[in-house]
């Protein structure tokens, strides 16, 4: 028997911003959570033909399928490289911010 | 330092002129994605995981004030308010808008930086010496050879378009501070027993996927074939090298493959056919970049200094700084001093716009107006007497720059990791904080002596892990953070890379695990003064092994 | 395909023949080099090389070539600038052409490892017409490299040279 379809969105980068960006109902977002899911593998090559789109338009930067889970109702990514893209910043307080972490820690 | 004239004005204004016509054919879609990737790598410009990221080449390491303010600028205006210093004394900015990246270039040049070749498959920026013109077992100045060298691979025509990234150290110490084994190629300045100044080079070193320790290509190049062999070795490399894998495609592969001497052969070969004279720097040309090198006219100061003296006595943290963090200088009453960019908790390498600027404002001041940036993600302060290294370390305290840790257990080096980069496996960045955050103390940090601990976020090795004391390899075991450790790296002039201890750890065992390590060197070693790559050498794997797998 | 030479969008006047196609009668023509010995003496001859070619291989056969068609199969693989220099260097004196999708940025340094011409599929010809190539050329106007063929030198310009 086939093996389930994981749900799926797609991702891409901007190509002026360069942030993560995700393909919703109207066009690229930056909040994942108005992303639209894939549910089968025929919608989800739909999905990836409007992706491709956007790389053609010069919109975007290397449209690709992103794993998620649906949960929580919202998709999460599975992958911890994608939670952490899907979340626009590193996994630790950086630059100015960080310096000022570690002055208050003190 | 060396000036740009005219010419290396208008050089580089052109070739910003021409990614910015690169950047808008890409917007127009003149350029597809596919081929403006490899044109933006030769400017620096990677696509990370959250932005873009901008590489700006610093040659050979050496700053003044001007340029690290410009950077501060930089940081501040088109950035978030910091950057990162990498093992290749560069630096990176981690969030510029692609739309933004003409007039980055633009401001850079205007203080005479570029972003040119910092990625890509060709001749990337040429690292050198932090101690250049300090040391005093130093033959001759390196970064005269590494300016060359610049220029020489400035846009050469002929290999901008390698199999690979191409890496080129030079130093001119027998002491090894550059890895110059893990290159591509690495040049050391010799006296040959006529007494005259030349060229040793080895090939085929580096890290990544495969690790190798390079292997001496040529005792004894006089120094006027310098440009003519560089021709000819990258030309073998490039007919030669691999191009149906890219994880072979590296110069150490070839090399590899048909053997030292086979390469050798053919490099010579090649050599014999070219016209060196068309092809070699004037000397008329190599007398004009080594003025710019000439060593700063430092006044003669008594080697004791009353004031440093004083000030270790009333100032414990500065007494436990300046003995850690500074290197003799050559001339007496001076020293080179570390700025250590690895606080205890913070990124290693990374730098505010505020740091920066203090940084600049000290060297402006006390040291010439020279900074370096080092292959161990550090800054140092060239040429400070004595007498102001107080006020230095003052300064440096005041911005939260005054690690007292250079060469110890929490001056670790790590590249960015997951938390930035597209190519990552698992975080490095946290894994380093975890770890400096374990032996913040000094005393113990002090206790334990010289150890290099290196972290990389993949097989790619930008942190150098092969070559730590401690390495520290992160993977992705089926969706989990897995690392791997490695004991016995050595990235001096007795280079050896580490041999793995065995199956991988988690992200939260990792600290668990060095502290086992360290407690075990302590356990082992003789005497205090025996370091930990001393103890390793002499007993070997096994009761380091023992430590951390052993069931309790 | 499309020729484009440093006076823009060129007529290409050379038949270009493939491994099985029948050699024409008459006029320039460009062939494999396995082939060569099926075209007469004498005739304008080009021949198509790969860039796996050793050009020393190349050298007893300069006499006979006006024409020598180097293979970039890919922008990326920059095995035919190394092969355009050490044919110039050797001492091939026709023209030297880049047959494949190299790309307008790379127009100065084909001209400065020897090559005269490029030889482009015409998608890549439709996206970046000739005026583009004749910019990016124009852009760097001088190079640190010294013995090159083309191009000025910084180093010499510096000494007066
Ligand atoms: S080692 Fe890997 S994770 Fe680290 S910076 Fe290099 S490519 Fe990125």
């Amino acid at each position: 028997m086939a093996k389930a379809f994981a749900p799926i969105v797609i991702t891409a980068n901007d190509l002026v911003e360069g942030d993560s960006v995700f393909l919703g109902p109207e066009g690229w977002t930056r909040d994942i959570r108005m992303a639209r899911v894939a549910r089968t593998a025929e919608e989800a090559t739909a999905l990836d033909a409007s992706g491709a789109q956007g790389e053609t338009q010069n919109l975007v930067v290397g449209p690709y399928r992103v794993e998620v889970s649906l949960e929580t109702g919202a998709p999460v990514p599975v992958l911890r490289r994608e939670q952490i893209r899907a979340s626009g910043v590193p996994t630790i307080p950086v630059g100015p911010a960080a310096i000022e972490a570690a002055r208050e820690a003190a | 330092m060396y000036r740009y004239d005219e010419f290396d004005h208008r050089f580089v204004q052109e070739r910003v002129a021409e990614f910015r016509s690169q950047v808008t054919r890409r917007l127009d879609g003149s350029l597809n994605e596919n081929e403006f990737k490899p044109l933006r790598l030769m400017n620096g410009l990677y696509l990370q995981l959250h932005a873009y990221m901008l590489r700006v080449a610093i040659p050979y390491g050496t700053l003044d004030s001007a340029r690290m303010r410009m950077l501060a600028h930089i940081a501040e205006k088109w950035d978030r308010g910091y950057g990162h210093f990498t093992t290749r004394q560069n630096i990176q900015f981690n969030w510029p808008k692609l739309s933004d990246v003409p007039d980055i270039l633009d401001a850079l040049a205007s203080v005479e930086m570029h972003a040119i070749q910092t990625s890509g498959n060709c001749i990337r920026n040429t690292t050198s010496d932090p101690y250049a013109g300090v040391a005093a077992d130093e033959v001759e100045d390196p970064r005269i050879t590494a300016e060359l060298i610049r220029q020489w691979s400035s846009l050469h025509p002929e290999f901008t378009f390698l199999g690979r990234k191409f890496k080129i150290a030079v130093t001119g110490s027998a002491e090894d501070r550059t890895a110059l084994k893990v290159h591509d190629i690495g040049i050391q300045i010799v006296r040959n027993t006529a007494g005259e100044t030349g060229y040793r080079v080895l090939v085929g070193g580096g890290l990544g996927r495969t690790p190798m320790i390079a292997k001496e290509l040529r005792a004894f190049l006089p120094r006027e074939d310098l440009l003519p062999y560089l021709e000819a070795a990258l030309r073998v490399y490039n007919l030669h090298g691999r191009r149906d894998n890219k994880y072979k495609a590296r110069i150490k592969i070839l090399v590899h493959e048909i053997g030292i001497e086979e390469y050798a052969r053919q490099v010579e070969a090649e050599f014999a056919a070219l016209d060196r004279d068309a092809i070699a720097a004037p000397v008329e040309e190599v007398a004009r970049i080594a003025a710019y090198f000439a060593p700063p006219k430092l006044a003669a100061r008594p080697a004791e200094s009353t004031a440093f003296e004083r000030a270790r006595q009333v100032d414990p943290g500065f007494a436990a700084w300046a003995s850690q963090n500074t290197f003799p200088h050559r001339v007496p009453g001076y020293v080179a001093a570390t700025i250590s960019l690895k606080p205890i908790g913070g990124a290693p390498g990374d730098a505010t716009a505020e740091q920066m600027r203090a940084m600049a404002d000290l060297a402006e001041k006390y040291s010439r107006d020279e900074l370096r940036v080092t292959h161990e993600q550090n800054v140092v302060l060239p040429h400070v007497a004595l007498d102001d290294l107080h006020s230095v370390y003052r300064g440096l305290a005041g911005v939260g720059l005054d690690a007292p840790n250079k060469g110890l257990v929490t001056d670790i080096v790590a590249c960015p990791g997951l938390d930035y980069c597209a190519l990552a496996t698992a975080r490095s960045i946290p894994v380093a904080q975890n770890i400096a955050r374990r032996f913040g103390s000094t005393a113990r940090q002090k206790e334990i002596g010289p150890l290099s601990i290196k972290i990389s976020g993949c097989i790619n090795a930008c942190g150098h892990h092969h070559v730590g004391h401690i390495g520290i390899l992160g993977l992705d075991k089926a969706g989990v953070e897995s690392y791997q450790i490695t004991l016995g790296g050595d990235a001096t002039e007795t280079a050896a890379l580490g041999d793995r201890t065995g199956p991988g750890f988690g992200y939260d065992e990792v600290a668990d695990v060095i502290e086992k390590l360290v407690d075990r060197y302590i356990e082992l070693r003789e005497v205090p003064q025996e370091t930990f790559l001393q103890t390793y050498r002499r007993v070997g794997m096994e009761p380091f092994k023992e430590a951390i797998y052993a069931t309790h | 395909m499309q020729l484009i030479d440093l006076t823009g969008r060129a007529q290409d006047r050379w038949a270009h023949v493939g491994d099985e196609d029948p050699i024409p009668a008459e006029g320039p023509v460009i062939v494999p080099a396995a082939r060569l010995f099926e075209v007469a003496e004498g005739r304008e001859t080009g021949i198509h090389v790969g860039n796996d070619t050793d050009p020393e291989d190349l050298v007893p056969l300069f006499d006979r070539l006006q024409l020598v068609s180097v293979a970039f199969p890919s922008f990326a693989d920059g095995r035919g600038f190394s092969i355009g220099r050490k044919l110039r260097a050797l001492g091939f004196d026709g023209t030297l052409r880049a047959s494949g999708p190299v790309i307008a940025d790379q127009f100065a340094y084909l001209i400065a490892c020897g090559f005269d011409e490029v030889c482009i599929p015409d998608a890549l010809a439709e996206r970046q017409p000739p005026e583009q190539w004749e910019a990016a050329r124009r852009l760097i106007s001088a190079g640190y490299q010294r013995g090159l063929g083309a191009g000025r030198s910084i180093l010499d310009a510096r000494t007066g040279r």
